[in-house]
């Protein structure tokens, strides 16, 4: 085959050393989960706030939002990473992985997440009619008895399939950690392909961790997708 | 003693008058019909009851209170109110709408709240019905379970803003006939509609509004055979005309 044109012929490199691709993936799946757990637990309230708040509150939600949304995430991992004052929190052991790194991954992807999730839940709570709330508030409940018994359940529903999305955004953006060294799956990939006295097996590293992020979305998605039909509100269209 | 009086009410939206100086009384048992033409200040006058709306002037009182003196969700549960697009928690079955505000604000235990919810869907003829969710009922039994949710409240009066207006022609009998039960069994009731037959029937009296004033108030007897104001007569025809 003339040069220049892929080759994947060294699938036994990828054998030999599967046990660093899947510490990759624990890394992986870890930081997606906290990220989006921060995200979720940040953006949820964050998006109420921006239907329902006024003030200071609402316009910091806001204008943190638009920060967010408006940074690379490249540069929100190493900003966070190089200027943030975390600790040095050493060494998680099994994984071989910095502690202060994940926090700072954490932090730029989970808040990240946050301002695109405060839109999802903003979205889906004004996208629930006004007239329900006026029922609730008409038998007599407040209107935060209204919100959380009435809006709340299916602005939830309603969100999934934007949440889905970040989840999927999330889980793929992870491998930005690499801007900062984390050792999740990109990061691992490249040091396999990076070593001393190697210039083979690139392509195979690669194929292979596309295809590990492939089955993580699909199957993720494909969870959401049944919760998503399972909660649906029987004879409604969310 | 009037259950509810409504004395000098002015209101606006912005330089927008939509009340001018608004006042009557309605006794207990009583079923109180409001007609107009629309933009006349009906559903405002209606809302303001219940401080969905809040007044700009005036007074009302409910059993004698100020209504602005009394905690606005206590008022709530005492005021019922049955809206023109139904307004049922689309997350909910037929039971759960009800069952909500019976638990959240009542405190009913689950099993009483049940229990109430199906003894009120039987009332409005959807014993059958309490595991179905709104978007799988037709308009009318959505806006039977409207009724059926204000109802198991036990308020001291309901308020129907065009509680038939959104249905076909079809499925406002049900609505009606449902509205028409209550006034027998003697609920107190505030409608806003345009079902002739229904004010003709039913209402204690009738109360003709247009730009956000009183024209004329009487007994439906009167109104429809013998009102003093050509507006009044000139009005109730056309819509009797429209409904025949």
């Amino acid at each position: 085959m003339a040069p220049g044109v892929l080759q994947a012929t060294d699938w036994g490199f990828i054998l030999a050393n599967w046990d660093t691709l899947a510490l990759g993936v624990a890394v992986t799946v870890a930081l997606t989960a906290t990220s989006l757990t921060l995200g979720f637990a940040l953006g949820f309230p964050s998006g109420a706030i921006e239907v329902y708040g006024d003030g200071w509150l609402a316009s910091t939600v806001n204008t943190a939002g638009v920060v967010l949304r408006g940074t690379p995430i490249v540069v929100l991992i190493v900003l966070f990473f190089f200027g943030l004052p975390i600790p040095r929190l050493g060494t998680v052991p099994v994984v071989d992985m910095q502690l202060n790194g994940f926090v700072a991954a954490t932090l730029a992807l989970g808040l990240r997440s946050a301002a695109y999730q405060a839109q999802v839940f903003r979205g889906s709570i004004q996208s629930i009619s006004g007239g329900q709330l006026e029922a609730a508030r008409s038998v007599g409940m407040t209107k935060l008895q209204a919100i959380r018994h009435v809006v709340f359940p299916q602005a939830v529903r309603r969100s999934l399939p934007g949440f889905q999305n970040e989840f999927t955004i999330v889980l793929k953006d992870t491998s930005v950690a690499i801007a900062i060294g984390l050792a999740e799956l990109l990061t691992r990939a490249e040091r396999l392909y990076l070593q001393p006295g190697r210039d083979t097996a690139v392509i195979e590293v690669i194929i292979t961790i596309s295809a590990i992020y492939f089955v993580l979305t699909f199957t993720t998605n494909r969870t959401l997708d049944y919760v998503h039909s399972r909660y649906a509100i029987p004879g409604g269209n969310s | 003693m009037s259950l509810l009086r409504v004395d000098s009410v002015d209101k606006s939206y912005g330089d927008e008058p939509v009340l001018h100086d608004v006042s009557f009384a309605m006794d207990r048992q009583n079923v109180e019909v409001i007609v107009g033409p629309s933009g006349s200040g009906k559903s405002t006058l209606l809302r303001c009851v219940n401080r969905l709306t809040e007044i700009d002037g005036g007074e009302i009182f409910l059993d004698d209170e100020e209504i602005h003196s009394v905690d606005e969700n206590e008022l709530r549960r005492r005021v019922g109110m049955v809206f023109q697009d139904f307004n049922l928690f689309a997350h909910l079955t037929a039971r759960g709408n009800i069952t909500l505000g019976l638990r959240e604000v009542l405190g009913l235990s689950k099993e009483e709240a049940n229990a109430k919810a199906d003894d009120y869907l039987d009332r409005v003829g959807l014993a059958d019905q309490a595991e179905s969710y709104p978007a799988e009922l037709s308009g009318g039994q959505q806006q039977r379970v409207g009724i059926a949710r204000a109802l198991a409240m036990d308020p001291e009066l309901i308020l129907f803003d065009e509680p038939t207006s959104a249905l076909d022609p079809e499925l406002i009998g049900e609505v009606l006939t449902v509205m028409e039960d209550l006034a027998d069994g003697g609920m107190t009731m505030l409608c806003v509609t345009h079902e002739m037959g229904f004010a003709r029937s039913a209402a204690s009296t009738i109360t003709f509004l247009d730009d956000g004033e009183i024209v004329e108030r009487g007994p439906p007897e009167q109104l429809f055979e013998d009102p003093e104001h050509d507006r009044t007569r000139t009005f109730l025809g056309e819509l009797t005309d429209l409904h025949q």
